[in-house]
């Protein structure tokens, strides 16, 4: 008895053995992604998409050349991937190895195969019970971090997870803060170094928000920045009495890193309650502002704010971009922001000095940015009980939806919108977890008043237009650009556009069934064939060339 | 090796319990009868902002309507506060008023809107408008039925008003009529289609992008065009709707006309339960 078990299991072991053996010859394990594979960004080969931005520049511009202004008309789709739950997309997908990363709404995720879109696992958490989430503006999520072999995820219940890449289990799951008091988060964490930096969505709620850092291998705290200074640090007399502690301020899209400075750029939101002035006396730092912090510290280092005393909900939550320009003659390194206040700025980002601040939509509120870096405000565009008409409207000249900067051509490109809005503002007091807006924002409707929207390529060094693209309506899409002058983003209607970079021509469209809202496609190499991702509604549709031969590649 | 295959139970039970992990969220099953919240001084203050941010577009900051109908009414005209909720919460099918779905909307949102659209409601229902709504049947159907339906009659081109008496204030209503509404309805955008060869297509709009536009012409064909397939596509200033002055329709006739489309709730329309 004894000896046949012990040669059974002799047998089972050795078969075990040479199973491994078999494997180990037939596939190598992929790499783990590198902190040097981040700061490479977006690779020459096209072979990964790692970040939000594609790199800590937050270009979204890609070195591909394969698809090309003449031949884009030759797309065709590859597959669809269809997410089978409630919400849309808004996610920038990874790309890892031929796998693709990718978050949904409703704490969703997926790895998917990105030669076939099927899926390879799917992760779900549970949502807190009806009534207990707060997340303002849908539940969404902006998509993955990744490092080593964990990817970063977080989530509407303002929790921050890790999971393990190859079967999406939990790795750790850190708490951010409370959800039932209005903290939500929806950001893409930003990987830097061995840590990830996240940030709280709640503005609308009285949140006090903050950036975290957190260890990527424990999940531990490293550092946290609230937005709002506390009693006795610089600027928190920017709060009328204790105004402060409810803010708002909330951070909920992905940040810049400038690797030689060490430096992190994110764009602070709206000061809470958003329309009401007298329940917060004061500039309100650093609420609609950009803040540079020490990657290993959180210290804040310089910050320059937007839109002082914010009325009208201009989070400063557009993506800031990072760029090398010559300005006037001189080399300079500037972080770049469309902002939902109607302006365009180009600061120094070694020490958060103006260069350019120029408006590139209707602008009414505000006459110019002064020299002193403030914006020089007009009378009459304070929100109260009857209503006041402003241009731009609540959701802002730009908004969330990423813009793009291609270097070669020294261009910025962003979907800009041409809407007015009347504001209403009232006294409301503050109750944890609940709606804390203190007023309204109407869009302006009739015949004078048309809400439209456009591509736009703006000149960062002047601020001046080059050309644009209108639409019908205002679009929320991002943009990706390549370097071979292409720009992908879409329109509301669901059209999926494809756009001469130099010269805002139109050169190929498809109807998607439902707009890329909040996000754009991104672009990478698999089997010899540049692929475009385009994430819309509750698909994703990977295209490519029709007339290029497949190279497999199955190492 | 009957060992492998409990370990093979053990994963595959594993990853059963993985999938079984539910998104989808439980909405709760009864609602009170009576608002809970009703009188309580926050949840009206509460109440009054967040019906202002979400309600406000299209009911009107005084909540006596625009292009949605006056919601200080619905408690004289004998409403229950569970009946109000459940509309607010499920939206009215087949018009413009959406659902409004947990966990955006939580049953405390509804119950505050509630309570504070009650106290702005009077406790009895104002008088009825003047007019004779028998007589107004008539106007209708001499000037309005060739382009409007009610019930199983008329035609397409303009709104259905099986229920405009629901969906519309009496003084929007004379507007429209009148031809001094601002804006058009969504749907009902006049335009004209050019084709290459001069020919003119008239109708309303009930889409387009920028590749395309889809109207129903003023033979109610529906039908899709290129914008390339075209010479033009123009929108139209003035509505589709001849505007009734009162050298068409004299004051008595516009009253009894009122009378008319107040009366039209849509009883006679399908399902009724989200009424």
């Amino acid at each position: 008895m004894f000896r046949r078990t012990s040669a059974r299991l002799a047998v089972v072991i050795f078969a075990a053995a040479a199973c491994m053996a078999t494997l180990v010859a037939q596939s190598v394990a992929p790499p783990l992604v590198t902190t040097q594979e981040l700061l490479n960004g977006l690779a020459s080969d096209g072979s990964r998409w790692l970040m939000f931005g594609g790199s800590y520049t937050n270009q979204r511009h890609s070195p591909l050349t394969q698809i090309t202004p003449e031949n884009v008309s030759r797309l065709v789709p590859q597959w669809v991937f269809q997410t089978d739950t409630a919400g849309r997309f808004e996610t920038t997908p990874l790309l890892r190895d031929n796998v693709l990363y990718v978050t949904g709404p409703l704490n969703v995720a997926w790895a998917i195969d990105a030669r076939t879109g099927r899926q390879i696992w799917q992760y779900k958490r549970e949502l807190p019970p009806t009534g207990g989430l707060t997340a303002c503006c849908g539940l969404v999520n902006r998509g993955f971090g990744v490092l080593g072999d964990r990817l970063f995820m977080t989530t509407l219940d303002a929790h921050l997870l890790s999971l393990n890449m190859k079967t999406g289990a939990v790795v750790w799951d850190a708490t951010l803060e409370d959800y039932s008091k209005g903290y939500a988060a929806t950001i893409a964490p930003l990987v830097v170094k061995d840590k990830v930096i996240v940030g709280v969505a709640g503005g609308e709620y009285g949140i006090r928000g903050f950036i975290d850092a957190y260890d990527a291998k424990t999940g531990a705290r490293a550092w946290r920045f609230y937005t709002i200074p506390g009693p006795g640090e610089l600027g928190n007399n920017t709060w009328a009495g204790d105004s402060w502690q409810r803010g708002g301020a909330s951070i909920w899209v992905t940040g810049a890193y400038d690797p030689e400075l060490n430096l992190l750029y994110y764009g602070i939101g709206n000061p809470g309650p958003d329309y009401h002035s007298e329940s917060r006396q004061g500039d309100n730092l650093y609420s609609d502002s950009l803040v540079a912090l020490d990657a290993d510290t959180g210290k804040l280092r310089w910050h320059y704010q937007f839109t002082p005393h914010d009325l009208h909900d201009w989070d400063a939550t557009q993506v800031p971009i990072l760029a090398d320009l010559t300005v006037a003659g001189q080399p300079r390194k500037v972080v770049m922001l469309a902002n939902r206040n109607g302006f365009f700025y180009t600061l120094d980002r070694s020490n958060g000095k103006l260069i350019v601040g120029k408006p590139y939509v209707v602008t009414t509120w505000a006459k110019e940015i002064g020299a002193d870096g403030r914006p020089v405000i007009l009378p009459g565009y304070v929100p109260d009980e009857k209503g006041s008409l402003t241009c731009p409207d609540v959701t802002g000249a730009t908004n969330f939806w990423p813009a793009s900067y291609d270097p070669s051509q020294r261009l910025f490109f962003v979907n800009a919108r041409e809407v007015c809005a009347t504001y209403y503002a009232w006294k409301q007091e503050y109750v944890p977890g609940e709606r804390y807006t203190g007023g309204a924002g109407q869009r302006a409707t009739g015949p004078d008043m048309r809400a439209w929207g456009a591509l736009r390529a703006i000149d960062p060094a002047t601020g001046e237009r080059k050309w644009e693209f209108p639409y019908i309506s205002p679009s929320t899409s991002g943009v990706l650009t390549t370097a071979s002058g292409l720009a992908f983003t879409g329109d509301a209607e669901g059209n999926l556009l494809a756009i001469d970079s130099h010269t805002g021509k139109l050169l190929w469209h498809f109807q998607m069934g439902s707009a890329l809202h909040g996000t754009s496609p991104i672009t990478y190499m698999l089997d010899g064939r540049q692929h475009i991702l385009v994430p819309s509604g509750t698909t994703l549709t990977a295209w490519a060339l029709s007339d290029i031969a497949r190279v497999p590649s199955t190492r | 090796m009957r060992w492998i295959y409990f370990v093979l139970i053990v994963v595959v039970v594993a990853a059963a319990n993985l999938v079984a992990q539910d998104v989808y969220l439980k909405i709760p099953a009864d609602s009170p009868a009576k608002n809970p919240l009703e009188g309580n001084s926050d949840a009206i203050s509460a109440g009054m902002g967040a019906y202002r941010v979400r309600c406000a577009d299209c009911h009107g900051m005084d909540a006596r309507g625009i292009r949605g109908p006056d919601i200080t009414q619905v408690w004289a005209r004998g409403r229950t506060d569970a009946a109000l909720f459940r509309t607010i919460r499920n939206g009215v099918p087949n018009t413009e008023m959406p659902a409004h779905p947990a966990p955006r909307t939580s049953d405390l949102d509804i119950w505050r809107i509630l309570a504070y659209l009650k106290t702005i409601s009077p406790a009895t229902a104002a008088a009825p408008g003047p007019g004779n709504a028998a007589t107004g049947e008539h106007v209708f159907a001499t000037n309005c039925i060739a382009c409007h339906r009610v019930g199983d009659r008329g035609g397409n081109l303009g709104p259905d008003l099986s229920r405009i008496g629901a969906a519309r204030a009496r003084a929007a209503m004379a507007r429209q009529i009148r031809g001094t509404m601002g804006s058009f309805r969504t749907g009902y955008e006049p335009v004209t289609l050019t084709t290459p060869n001069g020919q003119e297509i008239r109708g309303v709009k009930k889409n387009e992008d920028l590749f395309s536009v889809q109207v129903m012409d003023t033979r109610e064909r529906i039908q899709g065009y290129l914008r390339d397939d075209l010479r033009s596509v123009s929108d139209e200033k003035k509505s589709a709707m001849p505007v009734f002055g009162p050298d068409k329709l004299s004051d008595a006739e516009l009253d009894d006309l009122l009378a008319y489309l107040e009366n039209l709730q849509g009883t006679n329309a399908a399902p009724s339960s989200a009424r």
